[in-house]
């Protein structure tokens, strides 16, 4: 059963539209990222989920409620701000028992819970501290464990890693998974960081101009995105613009200012088109094998990142492309030299669409 | 060259003899006459003679305390500034929430109106005030002065409420909403605790600027009701002695007892600057 419900939200600031006809749902137990640049609608979204802003449009269930009416402290939501918002002049127990006094729990139940869910988030020992005392990975994982303990149907994290420094972020963004799947809680995460997104959820909200792009697990997202915004967003790409058409069967050709290019488009319409192939998916070719297409291009220069080495290519009508190659100590074509570069039909994303 | 630099270095011991003497001169015209009162406070004389007296004595304490007109003043000073003040305090948070919120159009133009008594002169808010009251059909000397020090207190607690409230992030208290606390419980357990220096020290101010006032008190007593300072007003033109040097000591003790129980209370950098933030 579906724990949150969004039909047709549309919520709008003046003559700004800022969510445009948004619905998606979240099942129970899992965690859902709404993902996009800022500016996107994905925390007026979540502020709505929250009850801190109403919908112009559309409606929210929650465990099959709906939210129309219902005030941001009559909905059952844990939410985890940015700021993490713990109350400065409440200890660490106090600023947990507060969402569980609201609610009726009884004081001994109470205490016991504190001690509970601080010793889940690994947090043992701190009740008495206050939240200036503690680090800012120590606010994150307390702001989590207040919004926790009082058991919400739904939790709604915003932004919850962008406060902290890259090397922390990643060790949290861990303990953050480990800690919303040992609650079992059904959360949804707001971030413009698609590694975030990437890492923490079961599913992606990639969402554009108050509009959803596209929803899908963070593999399928990356592996076939549906429009040119999500192709750009997620990851690298190299793009090469076009003209599909279909030739008798389903084949599908693209003409290039490169020549023709086989595709395999899916239910895409002939047309204009863009294709986009990921750096790692485009590779040198030295004998006949393996690619479908062929690019002949001057090597620019190489970026080592690493576990990879980027290279940069410039193709015959002028585009810089890249290409990622595994560092595995074998020597590289050196700048200037002319090498052919190549991919598989399988590889090419089609996409509706000219690039502007 | 060297001729340069001697000039440029006279010059700049001018300007720092000149701005050393400008604060020692600002520092003295502070400070004198409260030496002054204070010392003649103490003067055994009967009449004001010549600085400094020869003999000290208590006598012009034992005359404020036997005198029951200044007495009486001192009683509904200190009831009227306690009352508007708690009156001002409630009324100027609870305005300061609501524009801090507020989004209408207008706002500004109604915070303006709100904080007008502090520019509008007392003798006009103290005969404004007095024909209001007329019409209404008040005439009690106490009600009409609350009402008077409630207009003059307010502005105090709302602007420094204001400021504080200015540095409260909009996501504790949506924390608190969103942790089940209804809207008035996130405000008293969560924004006024988190405003409290701005509110205290809003109300200190108010409580000094109703107890020392004379411009609206003079028009709203009665021959019944009257505060201190009207009552030394009055004094000063029927028999003037040093009985108001002697309360004017009075005066400063209570102020200092004041700052100092609020910097127990509160701590008065708190007050005066850091907030709840720095520390």
């Amino acid at each position: 059963m579906a724990v949150l419900e969004l039909q047709n939200i549309t919520k709008r600031f003046g003559a700004a539209t800022a969510v445009d006809n948004v619905s998606f749902e979240v099942e129970r137990g899992e965690v859902v990222a709404l993902l996009g640049p800022s500016g996107c609608g994905k925390t007026t979204t979540l502020r709505m989920i929250a009850g801190f802003e109403w919908p112009d449009e559309g409606r929210i269930f929650i465990g099959g409620a709906d939210m129309e009416v219902r005030q941001p402290y009559d909905r059952n939501v844990g939410l985890v701000f940015q700021d993490y918002a713990l109350f400065p002049h409440m200890s660490v127990a106090q600023n947990i028992a507060f969402g569980m006094k609201n609610r009726g729990v009884p004081r001994a139940e109470i205490s016991r819970r504190i001690d509970e869910v601080l010793e889940q988030v690994q947090l043992p020992g701190i009740a008495g501290r206050r939240p200036s005392q503690l680090s800012g990975g120590q606010q994150q994982r307390v702001a989590l464990a207040r919004a926790l303990v009082t058991r919400p149907d739904i939790m709604l994290l915003d932004e919850p890693l962008s406060n902290l420094d890259a090397k922390l972020r990643l060790q949290l963004r861990r303990e953050i998974r480990n800690i919303l799947s040992t609650f079992d809680c059904t959360s949804i995460i707001v971030t413009h960081d698609q590694e975030e997104a990437m890492g923490l959820a079961d599913r992606i909200v990639l969402m554009n101009r108050g509009r959803i792009e596209q929803v899908d697990t963070p593999h399928a997202l990356y592996q076939s995105p549906k429009t040119l915004f999500a192709a750009d967003f997620i990851g690298h790409a190299n793009w090469i613009g076009g003209t599909l058409s279909r030739r008798g069967g389903g084949a599908g050709v693209v003409e290039t200012a490169l020549g023709s290019v086989a595709v395999a488009p899916g239910g895409i319409a002939d047309g204009a088109v863009t294709l986009c192939i990921r750096p790692e998916r485009l590779a040198l070719v030295d004998g006949e094998a393996g690619a479908d297409t062929r690019l002949d291009a001057v090597v620019e220069r190489h970026d080592p990142i690493g576990a990879d080495l980027r290279i940069w290519s410039r193709l015959k009508d002028g585009t810089l492309v890249q290409s990622l190659e595994k560092n595995v100590g074998r020597d590289l074509p050196a700048p200037g030299s002319a090498v052919t570069l190549g991919f598989r039909a399988a590889d090419c994303i089609v996409l509706p669409g000219a690039r502007p | 060259m060297s001729g340069l630099s001697i000039s440029k270095r006279l010059a700049d011991a001018l300007f720092e003899a000149a701005y050393l003497s400008l604060i020692t001169l600002f520092i003295a015209f502070s400070v004198i006459p409260v030496i002054v009162a204070v010392v003649l406070s103490f003067d055994a004389r009967s009449f004001i003679g010549p600085f400094p007296p020869k003999q000290f004595s208590l006598r012009w304490y034992e005359s404020f305390l036997a005198d029951s007109y200044y007495r009486d003043g001192l009683v509904t000073s200190l009831i009227l500034a306690t009352v508007a003040t708690l009156i001002a305090t409630i009324a100027g948070t609870l305005a300061a929430i609501a524009l801090s919120r507020a989004t209408f159009r207008g706002r500004a133009a109604l915070q303006a109106a709100l904080l007008s008594p502090l520019v509008v002169p007392n003798v006009v808010l103290g005969f404004g005030m007095l024909i209001f009251a007329s019409r209404l059909g008040i005439i009690d000397g106490m009600t009409r002065l609350i009402m008077g020090h409630v207009l003059i207190t307010f502005p105090y607690v709302m602007r420094t409420t204001a400021a504080s409230l200015v540095g409260i992030k909009a996501s504790y208290y949506e924390a608190a909403l969103s942790l089940g606390a209804k809207p008035w419980k996130a405000l008293a357990q969560v924004t006024l605790p988190l405003a409290r220096t701005g509110i205290l020290a809003g109300a200190v101010f108010g409580f000094v600027t109703s107890f020392d006032d004379v411009g609206v008190s003079l028009f709203l007593t009665d021959a019944y009701t009257f505060t201190l300072p009207v009552a030394i007003l009055a004094q000063m033109r029927a028999n003037l002695d040093l009985t108001i040097a002697a309360l004017s000591v009075v005066f400063i003790v209570a102020t200092v007892l004041l700052i100092v129980l609020l910097d127990r209370l509160a701590g008065l950098d708190a007050i005066v600057g850091r907030g709840v933030y720095g520390r």
